[in-house]
C-alpha cells in the first residue's frame, strides 16, 4: 500500500475515524495503531508480519533483561546476542545471496569449481528500518539513555509504526517511547501536516514520477545509447528524483504521524545546498546519519584517536553504511566515495577551513560537493558496475551528440528541484502561519482539491518509492 | 568504548517547527479534515476512480463496487467536475511533448 494511493486514502480514512472515536482512550488507541500497522504491513506480504513480531519480540526481551539486571558482563553479554540476532534476520533475508554470489565468484577466480547453492530469499520490505529500530532500542536501554520498555504494546507499536514502518525515517527509542507512556495533550497541527502531504505529493507524484520515467530510468538503463549532454542531465535527474522520492515519503510519514497524534525528527534539510560533504550528511537522511554516527562511528572511536584513525572510522562507517542500501558491491563504491570524500576534506580542513567565506568560495564549494554527491549517485544507480563504467566513459567522450531523452519538461523538472533546495529557510514555517487563518474544514477541502490536481498531472500509475527496496 | 551522555545525545529536531505544533486542532477535527478532503478527491479525481476499481479482486463486493466507481465517474462527467482533471491532463502532456527542435511540434 502506497502513500500516494486511494488505497492509502481510504486506509487513513477508516484510521482517522477510529482514532477520533477512540479520543482519551490511549491504551485502545495504541493498540488500533499496532493492528492497522500489521495490517498495512501485511499488504506487500503478510508472512513478513511474523518477521516483524518476532523481531519486536528480541528487541522486546533483551531490553527487560538488560533493564533488570546489574551485573554488566550479564548486561554485555544480552546485549551482544540481542544485536547479533537483529544482524542474524537481516543478515538473513538481505545478504546472504549476495555473500554466496561473492563467494561463487571468488572461487571461480581461484579455480574452484565447486559453487554454493543460492537460496532466493525475498527480501522483506523495510527489514532495514525496523532493524535498525531494534539494535538501537537495545543499545540504548544498556547504555542507560532510555528506560526499558515494561509495556509489550509500546514496544510493538515502537516496531511497527506504520508511518515509518517501511522506509523511516528511523525514530529512536528516546525519542519515540516517551510520547507512548502517556498521551501528550498536544493540539494536532494540521497545517504543518497538510502542506507536507501536498509537498510531498508534488514532489513523488509530478517531480520523482517523471524524471524516473522520462529521463533516468531510460538512460541508465542503456548508457551506450546516448549522448554525454543526456548522460549528464539523467545524472543530475536522479539526484533530483532520489531526494524528492525519498524526502516526499518521510515528508507524508511524518504528517500521518502528527495527525495520529505523534512527532517524528526531521530527516532532510535541502541537502544539495551543502558546501562542506559532512554538511550534505548533516542534511541528507538525517535519522539514517545520526543513527550510523552514534552507533557506529562514535563507538568506533570516532576522532578522538588520531587523525589516521578518525579516517578509517570514518572509512568504515560509510562503506557499512553502504552496505545498508543493498547487497551489492555499487552499494560499497557509493560509500567508500562518500568516506573518502569526508576523510580527504578532513584532511584538508587545515587549508580549507571549516566553510567558504567569500561568496566565490561559496559557490565553488558547493559546485564541487554537488558534482562528487552526483557522481557518487551514478554507482547508486546504475545496475551494476558494468553499467557505472560505461555511463562514466560515455559521460567523459560523447559530447557531441544531440539530447535525445532532456526534452525541456525534463530540464525544467531538475531545475525546480534544485531550485527548491534553496528556499529560504523559514519559508514553511511562514507560509503554515499564513494558512493557519483559514478554517480546518477549508484546508482540508483544499488540500483534496490540490491532490486531485496532482492526480491528474502525474503519470498514470505510481512506482514504488525508492528506499522500499532498502 | 565509554562516551558521555552529552556526546551520545542524538540531536534531533522535531520535523514540525514550534510556531505551527501550537496551531492545531482535536482528533474529531482531524476526521472531519480527512473526510472533506477525501470526498474533494473522490469529486475531482473521478476519472481515476474506475481504474481503481479494476484493480480490485474478484469478489462480489469487488464487482459491486467497479460498477458504483463507473457510475460515480459518469454522474461526475455529466456534472461537468471531470473537466478540471482532464485540462490539467491535457496540458501536463503537452509540456511533456515539447521538444528543443521546433519542427518535432
Amino acid at each position: 500500500m502506497l502513500f500516494p494511493t486511494l488505497d492509502f486514502l481510504l486506509f487513513f480514512l477508516v484510521m482517522a475515524a477510529a482514532l477520533a472515536a477512540l479520543d482519551g482512550r490511549f491504551a485502545a488507541k495504541k493498540a488500533v495503531l499496532v493492528a492497522a500497522s500489521y495490517f498495512f504491513y501485511a499488504q506487500w506480504d503478510w508472512r513478513f508480519c511474523f518477521l516483524l513480531a518476532g523481531s519486536t519480540a528480541i528487541s522486546y526481551i533483551a531490553g527487560l533483561l538488560i533493564g533488570a539486571s546489574h551485573n554488566p558482563a550479564r548486561r554485555r553479554v544480552v546485549l551482544s546476542i540481542g544485536i547479533a540476532l537483529h544482524l542474524i534476520i537481516l543478515g538473513t533475508f538481505k545478504y546472504l545471496d549476495f555473500l554466496v554470489l561473492s563467494a561463487n565468484q571468488l572461487a571461480h577466480m581461484l579455480g574452484l569449481e565447486h559453487e554454493l547453492p543460492f537460496f532466493e530469499v525475498l527480501l522483506p520490505v523495510g527489514i532495514s528500518f525496523f532493524t535498525f529500530h531494534g539494535i538501537s532500542y537495545i543499545t540504548d536501554v544498556y547504555r542507560g539513555d532510555v528506560a526499558m520498555c515494561r509495556q509489550p504494546l509500546d514496544m510493538a507499536l515502537y516496531m511497527s509504526f506504520f508511518p515509518q514502518l517501511v522506509a523511516g525515517p528511523i525514530v529512536r527509542a528516546a525519542y519515540f517511547l516517551p510520547q507512548l507512556a502517556r498521551p501528550s495533550g498536544e493540539p494536532i497541527p494540521v497545517v504543518a501536516a497538510l502542506m507536507l502531504i501536498v509537498g510531498g505529493m508534488v514532489k513523488k507524484v509530478i517531480i520523482a514520477n517523471y524524471l524516473a520515467t522520462g529521463l533516468v530510468d531510460p538512460v541508465f538503463a542503456a548508457p551506450d545509447n546516448y549522448g554525454a549532454p543526456d548522460l549528464l542531465l539523467a545524472t543530475y535527474g536522479y539526484a533530483v528524483q532520489i531526494y524528492c522520492d525519498f524526502s516526499a515519503y518521510t515528508d507524508i510519514a511524518i504528517a500521518v504521524a502528527a495527525l495520529c497524534g505523534f512527532r517524528f525528527p526531521r530527516n532532510f534539510n535541502q541537502p544539495y545546498r551543502a558546501q562542506r560533504l559532512r554538511e550534505f550528511w548533516q542534511r541528507w537522511h538525517i535519522s539514517l546519519s545520526t543513527w550510523l554516527r552514534d552507533y557506529l562511528y562514535k563507538p568506533l572511536g570516532g576522532n578522538r584517536y588520531g587523525r589516521l584513525n578518525t579516517y578509517r572510522n570514518l572509512m568504515i562507517t560509510m562503506l557499512l553504511g553502504g552496505i545498508w542500501h543493498g547487497a551489492a558491491w555499487k552499494f560499497v563504491m557509493w560509500g567508500a566515495l562518500h568516506g573518502g570524500g569526508l576523510a580527504f576534506e578532513r584532511m584538508s580542513q587545515p587549508w580549507l577551513g571549516q566553510r567558504p567565506v567569500s561568496l566565490v568560495g561559496r559557490v565553488v564549494s558547493w559546485l564541487i560537493v554537488f558534482h562528487f554527491v552526483c557522481f557518487a549517485w551514478i554507482f547508486f544507480r546504475a545496475e551494476d558496475f558494468t553499467v557505472a563504467s560505461v555511463f562514466i566513459r560515455r559521460l567523459a567522450s560523447g559530447w557531441n551528440e544531440p539530447m535525445q531523452q532532456a526534452q525541456p519538461a525534463m530540464v525544467a523538472l531538475i531545475a525546480i528541484g534544485i531550485a527548491g533546495q534553496f528556499l529560504p529557510p523559514g519559508s514553511f514555517e511562514r507560509v503554515g502561519l499564513a494558512l493557519a487563518r483559514v478554517p480546518y474544514w477549508g484546508l482540508g477541502a483544499a488540500t483534496g482539491i490540490i491532490l486531485a490536481a496532482i492526480n491528474a498531472l502525474g503519470p498514470e500509475g505510481i512506482a514504488p518509492f525508492i528506499y522500499f527496496r532498502f | 568504548m565509554a562516551l558521555t551522555r552529552s556526546e551520545r545525545a542524538p540531536l534531533v529536531t522535531d520535523a514540525i517547527p514550534p510556531a505551527l505544533r501550537r496551531r492545531g486542532i482535536t482528533q474529531r477535527q482531524v476526521f472531519v479534515t480527512c473526510l472533506v478532503g477525501a470526498l474533494m478527491v473522490a469529486v475531482f479525481a473521478s476519472r481515476d476512480t474506475p481504474g481503481w476499481a479494476e484493480r480490485l479482486g474478484d469478489t462480489r463486493l469487488d464487482h459491486e463496487l467497479r460498477s458504483i466507481a463507473g457510475a460515480w465517474d459518469e454522474t461526475m462527467e455529466r456534472w461537468g467536475l471531470t473537466a478540471p482533471h482532464e485540462s490539467l491532463r491535457d496540458a501536463i502532456h503537452r509540456a511533456l511533448d515539447w521538444q528543443w527542435s521546433a519542427d518535432t511540434r
